[in-house]
């Protein structure tokens, strides 16, 4: 698969940890509506490339690309600009804010884009209702389940209507059932606004979810469908 | 092993120990409570100990905030010795007026004070003549000092040695023979000395002692120092206290997960607590020390403070050895106390999962209820008029200014829960803020309590000393708003008074001086002590009478009836010039006839005013002998010009030249002023020692709850939150408790010192530059925790809190 007509695109990302290389010459790439499931061992890079591809951390070496932007070039404040609008997170814990309700969870992105709280929350609980926890809009993180909670988190990723979702180990927490739920929300979901998904998973079933898989090894890729790159 | 089975020799549980029969061999019996108290104690010693970074710096701190205590307490507790080591020392030094004057002798010594002021500070002076070779002599001093020398206190040789005290060399023309010891004086500080005379005392410029030293009973304090001690240590150990409760959460969560291990291999609830409980009690321990030298080290500073005019050496302020020994027991053990007040509504379970009880409604009405009372027992004192320094009020009054400021404290949490649950809307920062504080204020409205005790104290104090103060400063302006000093001396004959007024009118920046002979006498009818019966004559020159009234013709021979007070002294009326002051007084009558050529005159200020004497007779030297009054004192009026350097201070030397036993009566120098302006200062800083330590306590809680929050941070980062956002979060969340604190601090302090000062008859008085300072520095506060907040905020804002593996 070439990075012709790809949503985003990495070459040859280099990353180390002290002496410990986590990426070593990645090469990556993803177009709109696609899911790539990025499968690895436990500490493999997997997630190091993640951060790398959202932006979150920079390159030792190699670009990023991402439509027009080379994220890899762009300052701290543009990346965190653009990770505001044009990307949404969905992590293994949620990571929701404990003292805000479902529906300010949900909400707090499009709050940081400048939308008025109360167009926010209306869409926020669009979305809530889509995945099926607008029951618990007004309760707290910790007053909620591990799946509920989860699937806030998926809505909170989805309301800015990203282009790309970044999901590390979104189902780690969850059981089998509601690992299959979420999945099936968030893949559906980002299928419908034609986002593609980027899905860090050690397990095979959540990479089930995805069109395509890639190995992180030893810091290098393999894409299971054309091979190592 | 199953965390759920319990330990073994708990009893009731499984065993592998089998005896020879295959039956369970029976269970030890379990250890006595008090060994488990002392084991689970020690373990958390030993943890803290090897507690890594965190358990060090948690360790730390709380040793600083029991060390902080400690010293509060120590000094507290000082004050009672030190004030009796003080008034002791004053007492054993002075014998002004023995009560039954012995005859001359080869032990005895005729003394007498020689007080003076130098530029608002007062110098106390003694001035002795031995009657033969073995005169008693004063604590601190080996011998008396020969004629025309004096021995001196180390800070006035130190004055008299400096260029300032040159005025000073000329006013105590002694010279110096040597310092006084320690024992004989108040203070590293005071200004005294001790001279003997080239000429001899007599009666009644002296008195003849055969001793140094005066029997006395320590008076109890009165009530104001009482409640202005109370107060102090309330306002000072309160944010201790809070600091206290702060610093045995710190590095909270991973003691929680250390804790979680225990339960794991079998510990159990009760266990974990003691175990934290010997964490925070290594930390008290090592607090206790550092509090002992802390305040050995401190109490050195006392010899260069002078509070309330009160200047004491290091070794006086020494607490009881009981009071050493409470507070060696208390205070360790209230830092356990705190730990496990701090645990409550905290369980930790086996997979490290912390249950928190939920969320407790606070109750308005017990909170309510302590300044309430605390009024009550204030505002009936407030009305009562004087003011009665009975034990009973006296309790009352602490009591009530306890319960006041406790009450403040104790409504603060209620109020920032009732003000932010009300609050909504506004930008993501302040939603963020307002959400966190809705959720749990409690570590933010704790640490802010303490700034509330500690503000609303120093408010309610300062407010009551400038009060007092201004009182002060408000006679003292009326009475000084002419350039005047007056003086007086015992009087023996008309010329020397002439001598005096000579050499007065010829000192640097006199503009006038005007004197006269004033003496008491009494009709001979009527009964003795009743104040309608005595009359005041004054003799003088012409010149000098004509200042006083106005009169035909004046020669020397004269002598005027003024018919001031209505008397009814007549020419011709015989006047007792010794008269009786009460029907004990053992002085004989010298009966004189008013001549009968005595002539009217009127005084110029017939009317009441301070310090002016109500003259009912005028005589000129020779119309009567001035020998036969009973105590004839010189009296002088001393005009001088302001814009003259130091006049006051010529016009004292040349006075303690005349008569060194001269005495001053003059608002010139107002020595209150310095009095309560030491007090005040201390108290300011005191205030803002007290605000930086809360200001550390929010720190450390704000830091410990980022760290808490390390991995959502994170989250927030990645989801590109601006750094500001969160910064500006990070402040609305310290500054609304804070500024609700500093209101309800500012509103109690005013209130408090408003009643106090209504129960001293003063006029209220708020010094608000002062008032607006103390407020400005708990919002500076607010500032100081937010910047010191952001870096750990900012460094925690990055991927690494993302990272699962």
């Amino acid at each position: 698969m070439t990075p012709e007509g790809s949503l985003l695109a990495a070459e040859g990302l280099r990353k180390s940890y002290g002496a410990t290389p986590a990426l070593d010459g990645v090469e990556f790439s993803i177009h709109p509506g696609e899911v790539v499931a990025v499968m690895g061992p436990s500490g493999s890079g997997k997630s190091t490339l993640l951060h790398c591809l959202a932006g979150i951390i920079s390159p030792d070496a190699g670009t990023v690309r991402y439509g027009p932007h080379t994220l890899t070039g762009l300052s701290d404040a543009r990346r965190s600009a653009l990770r505001r609008t044009d990307f949404g997170f969905v992590f293994q814990f949620g990571q929701l804010v404990p003292e805000l309700t479902a529906l300010e969870n949900v909400a707090l992105p499009l709050r940081l884009n400048g939308t008025k709280r109360k167009e926010a929350e209306r869409q926020a609980r669009e979305w809530l209702e889509r995945l099926e926890v607008e029951s618990v809009h007004d309760r707290r993180p910790g007053e909620i389940s591990g799946g509920q909670g989860q699937r806030i988190a998926v809505a909170r990723a989805l309301v800015t209507r990203p282009r790309v979702v970044f999901a590390d180990e979104p189902t780690g927490a969850l059981d089998s059932l509601n690992g299959e739920r979420v999945l099936n929300l968030l893949t559906d979901a980002a299928r419908e606004s034609n986002a593609a998904v980027v899905l860090v998973t050690h397990e095979a079933r959540v990479a089930a979810y995805s069109d395509r898989e890639i190995v992180v090894r030893d810091g290098k890729v393999k894409d299971m469908l054309a091979g190592l790159i | 092993m199953s965390p759920l089975r319990p330990r073994a020799g708990r009893g009731g549980g499984h065993s592998d120990d089998r005896g020879a029969g295959g039956d369970r061999a029976p269970r030890p019996p379990a250890s006595p409570r008090t060994g488990a108290w002392a084991r689970d104690l020690a373990m958390g010693m030993r943890l803290a100990a090897g507690g890594g970074r965190e358990g060090w710096i948690r360790t730390a701190l709380t040793a600083a905030g029991v060390a902080l205590g400690v010293a509060v307490l120590l000094l507290g507790s000082s004050v009672p010795t030190l004030m009796d080591s003080w008034h002791g020392r004053e007492k054993a030094r002075e014998n002004m007026g023995q009560a039954h004057q012995p005859p001359p002798a080869d032990d005895t010594v005729r003394y007498t004070s020689t007080d003076t002021v130098f530029h608002g500070v007062s110098i106390r002076g003694r001035l002795v003549r031995p009657d033969g070779a073995h005169p008693p002599v004063p604590p601190g001093v080996r011998q008396l000092p020969g004629p025309g020398r004096m021995l001196v206190s180390p800070a006035l040789k130190e004055l008299l040695d400096s260029p300032e005290g040159a005025l000073l060399r000329e006013r105590l023309d002694y010279r110096v023979a040597g310092t006084i010891g320690d024992e004989g004086l108040l203070g590293p500080r005071e200004l005294t000395y001790l001279a003997q005379s080239t000429t001899p005392l007599t009666a009644p410029d002296s008195y003849r002692i055969d001793h140094f030293g005066k029997d006395w009973h320590a008076p109890p304090m009165r009530a104001p120092a009482v409640v202005l001690l109370i107060m102090t240590c309330v306002a000072l150990m309160t944010p201790v206290l809070v600091f206290l409760g702060t610093s045995v959460r710190f590095g909270n969560e991973r003691r929680e997960r250390r804790l979680a291990a225990l339960r794991l291999v079998g510990a159990d609830v009760p266990t974990t607590r003691r175990i934290a409980s010997g964490e925070a009690l290594f930390g008290s321990l090592l607090g206790l020390v550092a509090g002992g030298a802390l305040f050995l080290g401190g109490r050195q500073c006392a010899s260069v403070i002078t509070l309330w005019g009160i200047n004491v050496f290091p070794s006086d302020v020494a607490p009881g050895p009981l009071a050493v020994a409470l507070i060696a027991v208390l205070v360790p053990t209230a830092a356990v106390a705190v730990t496990l007040f701090a645990q409550r509504g905290v369980t930790v379970e086996p997979l490290g999962i912390v249950r928190n009880r939920p969320p407790v409604r606070r109750r308005l009405w017990w909170r309510l209820a302590l300044p309430v009372v605390g009024a009550l027992l204030l505002v009936p004192l407030a009305r009562e008029s004087p003011w009665r320094d009975t034990p009973f009020n006296t309790v009352r009054l602490a009591a009530g200014a306890m319960l006041l400021l406790l009450g403040v404290a104790a409504l603060l949490p209620w109020l920032v829960d009732a003000v932010v649950g009300r609050l909504h809307g506004g930008p993501v920062s302040w939603q963020l803020a307002v959400r966190r504080l809705q959720l749990n204020s409690g570590s933010a409205t704790r640490a802010v309590s303490g700034i509330t005790v500690a503000v609303a104290g120093a408010i309610a104090i300062h407010t009551l000393l400038t009060g007092m103060q201004a009182g002060f400063a408000q006679a003292y302006a009326e009475s000084g708003k002419l350039p005047r000093i007056g003086l007086w001396g015992n009087a023996h004959d008309w010329p020397q008074v002439q001598r005096a007024l000579t050499a007065l009118r010829a000192t640097p920046g006199v503009t006038a001086a005007r004197g006269t002979i004033d003496a008491g006498l009494s009709h001979t009818t009527g009964r003795p002590g009743s104040t309608d019966r005595f009359a005041t004559i004054a003799i003088g020159s012409c010149a000098e009478l004509r200042t006083l009234a106005r009169m035909d013709s004046c020669r020397d021979g004269d002598l005027f009836l003024t018919g001031a007070r209505g008397h009814t002294l007549t020419p011709g009326a015989t006047v007792d010039l010794t008269p009786r002051y009460s029907e004990h007084d053992p002085v004989r009558p010298h009966l004189w006839k008013i001549p009968t050529a005595a002539r009217d005159a009127r005084l110029r200020h017939p009317g009441p005013a301070p310090g002016r004497v109500h003259y009912d007779l005028l005589a000129t030297p020779a119309a009567v002998d001035i020998g036969r009054f009973g105590y004839p004192t010189a009296e002088y009026q001393i005009d001088f010009d302001r814009d003259t350097p130091d006049a006051v201070e010529h016009i004292r030397t040349t006075a303690a030249h005349i008569d060194p036993t001269m005495n001053e009566f003059s608002a010139v120098d107002n020595p209150h002023d310095a009095q309560y302006s030491s007090v005040r200062d201390g108290l300011f800083a005191g205030a803002v020692i007290t605000l930086l330590l809360i200001g550390s306590g929010l720190i450390i809680s704000t830091v410990e709850q980022l760290h808490e929050r390390r991995r959502l941070l994170s989250t927030l980062d990645a989801y590109g939150t601006r750094r500001s956002t969160l910064g500006w979060s990070v402040l609305w969340q310290t500054a609304l408790p804070v500024v609700l604190g500093l209101g309800l601090a500012l509103g109690c302090g005013l209130a408090l010192g408003t009643l106090l000062l209504t129960m001293l008859d003063t006029a209220v008085t708020v010094d608000l530059p002062v008032v607006a300072g103390m407020t400005g520095i708990g919002g500076g506060v607010i500032l100081f925790v937010t910047a010191l907040s952001l870096p750990p905020l900012w460094r925690m804002m990055r991927p690494e809190g993302l990272r699962t593996e």
